[in-house]
């Protein structure tokens, strides 16, 4: 049902003003804001490519592809570290290790205990829909630089074969309690890492409610992916909530 | 496959059909949660026409609610990543309903054809105005002289005469019909005085000069929350065609010989096995739906997979006869009045 002509929507006339608007990307505010954000996100990477190669070492017949990917995480970390540099921001480290503190740890007892699952659930789920969520929001609102960089690893994530995503699909009649026990203790630290980086973010125009639903999005297919039904999905998103 | 995307009628209404269909982790949040939850496909249903073609169709809720209407980059959101779903679910055409439409014209939505990794394919989406403008102008033409309006001798007044339904309406009426006289309302002149030229006809007239006046009127625009109108001014008897979303007009009038019907629904001839109808709030939520849904569904039996109604004043009549004879094969027939006071009856 349309009403083109409705007065209801009235108020909200105009909002092409709000569309082209993009920070200012040499503003002190910005840069302190960008050290930490850019820093999460080379972190991001490295974590990636570190994790990816360790998984190979549980899969030994797969360490070769898994190589191939956490090269490529690799190229996309040199990418961001130029974005930083380009912008003349150096990015706090310290920061973003603690950042990544706690699900670095639980990686760390998954692959010391040979959970495949688990690691996987970290890598290739969560991390990865987290990333990609947050390069979509920021995309839109980056320096063009950044904007390039990022729109080539975007590109990167969606050609390569999500391995992660593969194995849990091929193994989930054997994999999925462990899948959804992962994801109940690992689902909420990734909440409450949005909820620390949301003011930053807001400093980048990246606004809280859509990173989240851009996590939600991605979190959703890569679980529908894997073959999840609806109501599996919606039950363990339940644990970004509570 | 065809799809729908569609919402609830409130905020309250939205979380308690989320607690029903098992979306707990949305159901029990607050708006916050619910500006920054993605669509869902929701349901799957099978649809066999009249004439015996069977289609498969699909279910997305935006996760829009109509509380979200001010937060323009919320609403935008909930519409695109709707029309991205149904797109990455493989449905050939697909109807936007209630406010999705109306967002997705009011925000000039066409400039963000890329969503994420994905290009929205225009031709797989349809505003289905071209069958809610027939259908208006049916039950205009059913309905009138059953409540004693004699067509030919009737003044109709098409409140929004301007916009994509109704200047369509306005067209087919003139065209097809032997009304009395047009009275055209709407809030900018110059379109209206452009249509007026386009028509070879019509009366341009405020609201308030217009109601008085006529013996039936089409809203096709939604009613001013503001706007009181005293229905003792009002003809008698008096037909009022609600064709626009949300449908509030029979709060705002009521009166010996004021007749309200809900503009644009349409009932199919059988039961459908679908529970989604609920949330538009339908008297027979497993028969009755909006003719922009219907849309939908009448492109995919005809095979049909074009935007068959997009952009603004498109509608021609032609149109609007492929439309309507596809209707009535498959089965689809006007909500009317006699229908509305049976169902209140039961």
């Amino acid at each position: 049902m349309q009403t083109l002509d409705s007065p209801a929507v009235g108020l909200i006339d105009s909002p092409e003003a709000s569309l082209a608007e993009l920070p200012d990307f040499t503003s002190e505010s910005y840069k302190d804001a960008y050290s930490r954000i850019n820093a999460i996100v080379i972190e991001g990477e490295q974590e990636a490519h570190d994790n990816y190669i360790a998984i190979g070492t549980l899969i030994p017949d797969r360490a070769e592809e898994l190589k191939k990917l956490a090269q490529m995480e690799m190229k996309h970390m040199r990418g961001f570290t130029a974005c930083g540099k380009n912008l003349g921001v150096q990015a706090d480290m310290d920061f973003a290790k603690n950042f990544f503190s706690k699900l670095h740890g639980n990686f760390q007892s998954a692959l010391s205990e040979g959970k495949i699952t688990t690691c996987f659930l970290i890598q290739a789920i969560l991390i990865e829909a987290f990333a990609i969520s947050a390069y979509h929001v920021y995309i839109r609102v980056a320096d063009p630089f950044a904007r390039k960089i990022t729109e080539g690893v975007v590109k990167d994530e969606y050609l390569h074969l999500n391995y992660g995503q593969e194995w849990l699909k091929a193994n989930l009649s054997e994999c999925k309690e462990e899948l959804i026990q992962a994801n109940k203790t690992n689902l909420p630290i990734i909440r409450s890492m949005l909820d620390q980086v949301a003011e930053d973010a807001q400093v980048l125009y990246m606004d809280k409610e859509e990173l989240m639903e851009e996590f939600m999005i991605a979190y959703q297919d890569s679980l529908t992916e894997i073959g999840l039904d609806n109501r599996d999905i919606a039950r363990m998103a339940l644990a970004a909530v509570i | 496959m065809f799809g729908l995307i569609g919402h609830s009628t409130s905020f309250e209404n939205a979380r308690q059909k989320a607690m029903e269909l098992g979306f707990d982790h949305i159901a029990e949040g607050d708006m916050d949660v619910w500006c920054s939850s993605p669509p869902q496909l929701v349901e799957n249903f099978k649809v066999v026409s009249r004439v015996g073609k069977v289609i498969e169709g699909a279910y997305i809720d935006s996760c829009f609610v109509p509380e979200m209407l001010s937060r323009f980059k919320t609403a935008r959101r909930k519409v695109l990543n709707a029309m991205e779903l149904a797109q990455k679910k493989g449905l050939n055409i697909t109807a936007l309903g209630g406010f999705t439409s109306i967002i997705f014209e009011n925000f000039n939505l066409l400039q963000h054809q890329n969503i994420r990794n994905t290009t929205l394919q225009w031709e797989r989406f349809t505003t289905g105005n071209t069958h809610t403008a027939w259908v208006i102008c049916r039950q205009l033409e059913l309905n009138a002289p059953s409540i004693g309006i004699d067509l030919k001798k009737a003044r109709v007044a098409i409140v929004g005469a301007t916009g994509d339904i109704g200047s369509a309406v306005c067209r087919w009426l003139v065209e097809r019909t032997s009304v009395g006289e047009l009275l055209l309302v709407a809030r900018q002149q110059q379109p209206l005085l452009d249509l007026q030229k386009e028509l070879g006809g019509g009366k341009v007239l405020t609201l308030e000069e217009a109601l008085p006046d006529a013996d039936i009127i089409v809203w096709v625009a939604s009613m001013p929350r503001t706007l009181e109108i005293d229905a003792t001014n009002l003809r008698n008897p008096c037909l009022m065609i609600d064709g626009g979303y949300p449908k509030n007009l029979d709060s705002k009038f009521s009166g010996t010989g004021i007749h309200v019907l809900k503009g644009g629904i349409v009932q199919f001839f059988e039961d459908i096995g679908w529970n989604m109808m609920q949330l538009a709030e339908m008297d027979k939520p497993h028969r009755e739906m909006f003719a922009c849904f219907a849309e939908a569904m009448l492109l995919e039996f005809e095979n049909c997979h074009t935007n068959f109604s997009w952009g603004r004043n498109n509608i021609t009549l032609e149109k609007m006869d492929f439309i309507g004879q596809a209707s009535l094969r498959h089965g689809f027939s006007t909500l009317n009045l006699n229908q509305e006071l049976q169902a209140a009856a039961a």
